[in-house]
């Protein structure tokens, strides 16, 4: 589903990811795990199209898309839930969620994928009229992963989608990344600072240290490494 | 008392056109962050096409629409060709650009229109209504006035407020990179923006001119006033451009008629400072944190 194939971008003179190359097979679940600054994000913000690539090629779906806007790219089935806040604090919970179908020509499947987000995430029906701002951190995880479905995606980004919730809540997300994966197929790229919760729920994982993969495995491999685990997971 | 009537109608009036041109100021702060101080040169421009296409057609109403349809293109093509490679930088460039377009429009309206300021005809009569024996400051054209404004704000809001389009614009002012993320050509919705907030103005110096009179710098004490009122209202807040103009037209109106309108600039200016001194983020914006 998702080729990335020596992608190579930079801050400035500071190199973010460093020839990193990673294959997301469809219906699959894989986890970018790494300490802060390993360059997860900037790895999603590239395939997307948000930091620009200085080498290397992305592919999804069988498209070359590493050059392509955060705007097309995204109208190809390749969904980014940004880290942290991704809903926009001045519109409605509504609002945010029609706004990630409304590129989509499909009418009249706007309102059934509208259902099926308040169908997954109950919580959100009830707060529908009230501003995103009103929400907790919860709430607002739950309305940018809902919203980001708006838009049927084939694959799903997902940025630290457990920072700062509490641990409760951190495992009800994730058990819901996993429920999506076995229900519709859908692809995911994790990426997570809490490796444990993070290897739980996936397939495959990605250890990034400075920029580069220093170790992709199954995810239950990579959870019983008990050097990498120290080195780089701190579990 | 009947002065105190005809004066706050007076200022209700002339709020109203303070207000259009802080609701064009408002509109493309919130999009793009920047004070649009060629605004100014754009709508006595367009004024200035309506001027042109009423002489030769003899129809005021073919001169108000071409007006509105020009100030519309000017918007796109300013953002699109001056605006959008300043975009990004910092603010202060753009607004440097702003600047240097509004001196460049003047100047272009000097060499076509000369800088003689001509007047321009009002869509309704100016005279008073009569009530009694009274003649009322208020004419058929401050009731138009009032109407196009008001009509213009309800027609924004429910543009912005209920439809996609409006979504697709608030979504691009508040998060552009979100906005960019669920699929919104945020780069045509700043054009987009530009282009209404343009056409707004435009209005303002179709509704302005008759009383002011037409010419290259006769609207700057008018961009001036929008601005403070934008600035009394909040610059965020579309509700807030209305009732800062109106506040602002009757402040000045009563000046006008009790102290003395030499002394209207100066009351705009303390109106000004006054506010920024006390509540700087406007009468209507709630104080908010931005992350960055």
């Amino acid at each position: 589903m998702l080729e990335v194939d020596g992608l190579v971008s930079a801050y400035g003179p500071v190199r973010a990811v460093d020839h990193v190359t990673l294959e997301a097979p469809a219906g699959s679940v894989t986890a970018v795990l790494g300490a802060n600054g390993a360059g997860k994000s900037s790895l999603l913000r590239t395939i997307t199209g948000m930091l620009p690539a200085r080498a290397g090629r992305v592919r999804f779906d069988g498209t070359n898309i590493t050059r392509l806007a955060p705007e097309e790219i995204v109208r190809l089935g390749l969904a980014h839930v940004p880290e942290g806040s991704g809903a926009i604090a001045e519109l409605t919970v509504e609002e945010n969620l029609r706004l990630g179908g409304l590129w989509r020509r499909e009418r009249d499947d706007r309102g059934k994928a509208l259902g099926e987000v308040y169908d997954l995430f109950p919580r959100l029906g009830e707060r529908r009229r009230s501003a995103a701002s009103s929400l907790s951190g919860g709430e607002r995880q739950m309305l940018s992963i809902g919203r980001a479905l708006m838009g049927r995606p084939k694959m799903l980004l997902l940025d630290e989608p457990s920072l700062g919730l509490a641990p409760v809540l951190a495992t009800q997300i994730m058990r819901r990344i996993r429920s999506l994966r076995d229900d519709t197929g859908l692809t995911v790229l994790l990426v997570e600072q809490n490796a444990k919760s993070a290897l739980a729920i996936a397939d495959r994982g990605i250890v990034l240290n400075l920029g580069r993969v220093v170790a992709s495995d199954d995810a239950r491999q990579l959870a019983a490494d008990e050097q990498l685990r120290a080195a780089y997971l701190g579990f | 008392m009947s002065r105190f009537l005809d004066l706050t109608l007076n200022g209700v009036s002339a709020g109203m056109i303070y207000a259009a041109v802080a609701l064009s100021l408002g509109m493309i702060w919130r999009a793009t962050r920047i004070v649009n101080f060629a605004q100014g040169g754009m709508f006595m421009v367009t004024t200035f096409i309506a001027s042109s296409v009423i002489a030769s057609s003899g129809s005021y109403w073919l001169g108000f629409v071409v007006a509105l349809v020009c100030g519309f293109v000017i918007g796109a093509i300013v953002e699109r060709v001056l605006i959008r490679p300043v975009e990004g930088g910092p603010p202060l460039n753009a607004v440097i650009v702003t600047l240097g377009l509004l001196i460049l429009l003047q100047a272009l309206a000097g060499m076509i229109w000369g800088g003689t300021p001509r007047s321009f005809p009002p869509a309704f009569s100016i005279r008073g209504y009569v009530v009694g024996w009274h003649h009322l400051g208020f004419s058929p054209q401050d009731l138009f006035t009032v109407v196009a404004v008001l009509a213009v704000a309800a027609l924004l809001w429910a543009l912005f407020q209920h439809t996609e389009a409006g979504l697709r614009l608030r979504a691009s002012a508040f998060a552009p990179m979100v906005a960019r993320l669920q699929g919104v050509r945020v780069g045509r919705m700043l054009t987009l923006g530009w282009a209404l907030a343009a056409l707004v103005g435009s209005l303002a110096g179709l509704l302005v001119a008759p009383s002011v009179f037409l010419g290259p710098n006769n609207f700057d004490p008018i961009l001036v006033f929008g601005f403070t009122a934008a600035v009394l209202g909040g610059l965020d807040s579309p509700p807030g451009a209305v009732v800062g103009g109106l506040i602002l037209g009757l402040c000045l109106s009563y000046v006008a008629g009790y102290a003395g309108s030499a002394l209207v600039t100066l009351a705009s200016l303390v109106v000004l400072i006054a506010v920024l001194m006390v509540r700087p983020s406007g009468l209507f914006t709630r104080a908010r944190v931005r992350r960055v």
